[in-house]
């Protein structure tokens, strides 16, 4: 028998067999990570077989959505991500400096609660930039049932009927919204998740270089989730 | 439990070269000049490098064991298999 | 370490680390696995229960079309008119007996409960690596449950397209007449595919990195391994038939056109779907079964296991192999013939690893010390049945074979030849087996045989005779067979299959009878009833919360040292017993917490 006797946050609770080499909360996002690749697989993947099957053209890129807008939204995204791992790598190396050649300040996490914040916020701009693209696609004729009759874009279609893929609208829009709409949910659970450990553990300070295991598993999903829309952008709105 | 010295990534850098590489495929994308085909190709190939940034760096698989990394790829060929034989068999 | 309260795990024995817990916490929204485990249970052999009672019904309706069912009249207007079942009503109760013997008593009944009670206990865990989500996991398996059997109880009923849901039937209730029933499956799947993914997370991170020191990766017991692969499987496949379900329920409500070819969609994209995560299922749906069973058959043969690293190999091919099969449900689907054979060529060689298995099964007792104790018994059957189910398979698996016998009777008795003589009967020999560790009593022997002889004997009566009616060309899901002169003098045959069909029922209230007597008046059992050397006989019976905790076992040796010269007088030998001669395992260095 053997007794534990230390709490060392980063290994197994008792004593062990060699494992993966990370700590479990990071082995079991990894895991989950893999089954949401399958998730999007089924949703991508479809659009990918569907879109391959049409033998009408597809709209072009531009043409129905608002390319430069979302442009600017992934763009946001990345931000995100960005901001995400610097406040990983405040709260693991434990660094006491914040933006020392610009302010010259020094925060206690090493500006943990600042760059998770900037994270939080820019997840949310995306989510509100998304909905705000939606609202508009709905009211210019864009729906998942396809081009709305009597619309707007249901005209620019009669008129252009290759560029704005008139045939396909109906596989379009069902494709769109499924794809996008899911992925949206998955930053919005992000935000949410990200807003309920910044202020149960974060703003508390319960965050050390010894244990930020929350900080990384959370910021391996919201990286995930950038990791898909890089995917998504590109073949839903440049494709 | 960190004591273990190691080079960090310049995550500032790779905030670049994503930055670029999303302008370059926004403007290649709308570059008419391109045949369909090899834009296809070329957006596929950025999109990827950005992905493998953001996984490699962001997500640290480049510094974790290779089991890790193992846990990753293994969908990938599965979400191939499915794509692919599903596409082939309306052929 | 004693426990004081017989009948369920306490929380005072083993390192009481916890404060008391009231009894919400303890029994109802409990963290501990074997709790979890033994919820799972209660609630998925109440499904079972369910999904016999549908069957009876269909077996009714097939056995005596148009003749008044008994106890139909408490049935309502919509379903049974005059004691007759409609076929409005045949045909939910069709999808409706697939769908809740599969998601909602096999699945939970292999992975949810033994999964759940089985790795921490067999690897030397405390417990799982996330018990809040495993609890988490539980409720949405329950919710799951509810929702789906709302279906009933909904205007129009249940979805009726069959538990593979074809599109475009399922995608339109104009076509089904299913409408909030249908929807109702749709989020009924999706909430199980959650809960699935949450366990299977869980036990992949339990058994990668929760082994106790010693217990390396080829020491763990055949059931372990079954088990990691199959959430392998289901952290992969599940989250497929989830996009599929919430892509058929968007088809449905909010107006998307992903499986109606008239407007672009593909039809025949919902089956790729569903039969991509189908195949991987029906693996999961097994391997935990021969896991089981291969512990079961080498503790009934006082033998080790036969061949223990093929079988780790044989589950791996089959794992890997399953992904690459799902085509051979599609067959008669008009697919490219080119894709057709390499379907075929990869479902014959399927069968390897499988006949790989049964082989070493069947090594594993030869010249052993039988003891047929009420698990043997039904563990060796399986090992029967399976075969009869997988050669059947191999007949499918032949694409030309498959075009006359596709979506026949002769298609069902394949089915259920893998699933109640291979999962089911896998199931009667878990449960009595791990019983005691559960709740500190055995199921009652005698009881147990004559249950197993006479499922046996019914069994095979119902479903062998199946082969029969569907190579004479009874089609699956038939409402009345009668009304086709071809299948009129199939029909004593469908009278005599009903009939035993009503006998297996009957029967099971013996197993029901056993379970739920013992519970409070069972034999109180000995630590290891059944001279078994896995680590979770080392504890007491009811196990305790927290297992070893606060201390961890060692192991020195595999599963299945039985008749070992090394024991001495026992013909068993502990994983975690330390003999003048071992070392003790040296736990492992500390893993690395991020960069």
């Amino acid at each position: 028998m053997q007794t534990s006797t230390m709490i060392d946050a980063m290994r197994p609770p008792s004593p062990a067999e060699p494992g993966a080499g990370v700590y479990s909360n990071k082995l079991g996002m990894w895991v989950f990570l893999a089954s949401d690749v399958m998730f999007f697989t089924a949703l991508i993947g479809s659009y990918i077989i569907l879109r391959f099957g049409m033998t009408d053209a597809w709209a072009a890129p531009g043409a129905v959505l608002n390319v430069p807008l979302t442009g600017i939204n992934t763009f946001l995204l990345i931000c995100s991500s960005v901001s995400m791992v610097k406040a990983y790598a405040a709260i693991a190396d434990g660094k006491k400096y914040f933006l020392r050649p610009v302010l010259g300040k020094t925060l206690r996490d090493g500006g943990l609660k600042f760059w998770l914040l900037v994270t939080i916020l820019c997840g949310a701009a995306f989510v509100g930039v998304q909905v705000y693209e939606y609202i508009k696609l709905v009211e210019h004729g864009f729906t998942p049932a396809g081009y709305r009759e009597g619309s707007q874009l249901a005209e620019h279609a009669l008129a252009d009927p290759i560029k704005y893929g008139a045939q396909t609208g109906a596989m379009f829009g069902s494709t769109f919204f499924t794809m996008t709409g899911f992925h949206g949910f998955h930053v919005t659970c992000g935000v949410i998740a990200m807003s309920y450990l910044y202020v149960t553990k974060v703003l508390p300070e319960k965050y050390s270089p010894q244990d930020y295991r929350g900080i990384e598993t959370i910021g391996l999903y919201w990286h995930f989730v950038d990791l898909v829309w890089i995917i998504l952008f590109t073949i839903v709105y440049l494709i | 439990m960190a004591t273990t010295a190691h080079v960090r990534p310049n995550y500032i850098m790779i905030w670049l070269y994503l930055f670029v590489l999303t302008v370059v495929e926004v403007l290649a994308a709308f570059l008419s000049g391109i045949p369909k085909q090899w834009l296809i190709l070329i957006l596929i190939f950025l999109a990827v490098w950005k992905a493998l940034l953001v996984a490699l760096y962001f997500m640290h698989l480049k510094f974790e064991p290779w089991r890790l990394r193992l846990i990753f790829l293994v969908p990938l060929p599965l979400a191939v298999i499915l794509v692919v034989t599903t596409i082939m068999e309306k052929l | 370490m004693t426990s004081v309260a017989p009948a369920k795990p306490d929380a005072h024995g083993g390192g009481a680390h916890h404060a008391p817990m009231s009894f919400w916490q303890k029994y109802i929204f409990s963290t501990d696995h074997k709790i979890i485990g033994i919820q799972f249970l209660f609630v998925s052999l109440f499904f079972l229960l369910l999904g016999g009672l549908l069957a009876m019904q269909i077996r009714w309706q097939v056995g005596f079309p148009g003749k008044p069912m008994p106890g139909g009249g408490i049935l309502p207007e919509s379903m049974v008119v005059n004691g007759v079942i409609l076929p409005e009503y045949y045909i939910q109760l069709v999808t409706m007996h697939g769908t809740f013997m599969v998601f909602f008593a096999i699945m939970p009944l292999l992975v949810g409960v033994y999964a759940n009670f089985l790795i921490p206990l067999k690897l030397g865990a405390h417990d799982m690596a996330f018990p809040r989500i495993n609890m988490w996991s539980f409720w949405l398996a329950l919710l799951a449950g509810l929702i789906m059997l709302a279906g009933f109880f909904v205007p129009e009923g249940t979805s009726r397209a069959g538990w593979t849901m074809y599109a475009p039937l399922s995608a339109r209730p104009d076509l089904s007449g299913a409408t909030v029933g249908q929807m109702l499956w749709c989020v009924s799947i999706v909430v199980l595919g959650l809960s699935s993914v949450m366990g299977s997370v869980n036990y992949i991170t339990t058994i990668i990195n929760h082994r106790a020191p010693g217990m390396t990766w080829f020491r763990m017991p055949l059931s372990v391994w079954a088990l990691f692969v199959t959430a392998i499987l289901a952290v992969l496949a599940l989250p497929v038939l989830q996009g599929a379900a919430i892509m058929l329920l968007f088809d449905q409500t909010i107006g998307t056109h992903f499986f109606d070819p008239v407007a672009g969609g593909q039809a025949l994209l919902w089956q790729h779907l569903f039969w991509f995560f189908g195949h991987p299922e029906v693996y999961i749906l097994i391997l935990p079964a021969m896991g089981m069973v291969s512990d079961i058959i080498a503790n009934g043969s006082r033998k080790p296991i036969f061949g223990y690293h093929s079988m780790v190999f044989a589950i791996i091919g089959i794992a890997f192999l399953g992904w690459l099969v799902w085509g051979h449900h599609m067959f008669m689907s008009g697919m490219n013939p080119t894709l057709g054979s390499t379907f075929m060529v990869s479902t014959l060689l399927i069968a390897v690893p499988s006949a790989i298995k049964v082989f070493n099964w069947m090594g594993t007792m030869w010249r052993g010390n039988l003891r047929f104790h009420v698990p043997m018994l039904n563990a060796v059957a399986f090992v029967s049945m399976f075969t009869i189910g997988g050669l059947s398979g191999i007949f499918m698996a032949a694409t030309p074979v498959d075009i006359p016998i596709h979506d026949t009777y002769f298609i069902v008795a394949h089915l259920h030849y893998v699933l109640f003589g291979g999962s089911l009967f896998a199931l009667f020999a878990a449960i009595p087996f791990w019983y005691p560790k559960m709740f500190g009593r055995m199921m009652d022997e005698r009881l147990g045989k004559i249950h197993f002889w006479l499922t046996f004997v019914t069994y095979n009566l119902v479903f062998f005779p199946m082969h029969m009616i569907g190579m004479g060309g009874q089609m699956r899901r038939l409402y009345d067979p009668t009304i086709y002169d071809f299948l009129k003098p199939q029909q004593p045959l469908n009278e005599f299959i009903t009939i035993s069909a009503f006998a297996l029922f009957a029967v099971q209230l013996i197993f029901a009878f056993n379970f739920l007597w013992s519970l409070k008046k069972g034999k109180k059992a000995p630590q290891n009833p059944w001279d078994d050397n896995g680590l979770e006989w080392s504890l007491p019976n009811p196990a305790p919360h927290g297992n070893w905790a606060p201390q961890t076992p060692n192991v020195y040796r595999g599963p299945y040292e039985f008749s070992s010269p090394e024991a001495g007088d026992a013909d068993f030998l502990p994983q975690t017993k330390k003999l003048p001669t071992d070392r003790d395992p040296v736990p492992a260095p500390l893993p690395t917490g991020g960069h």
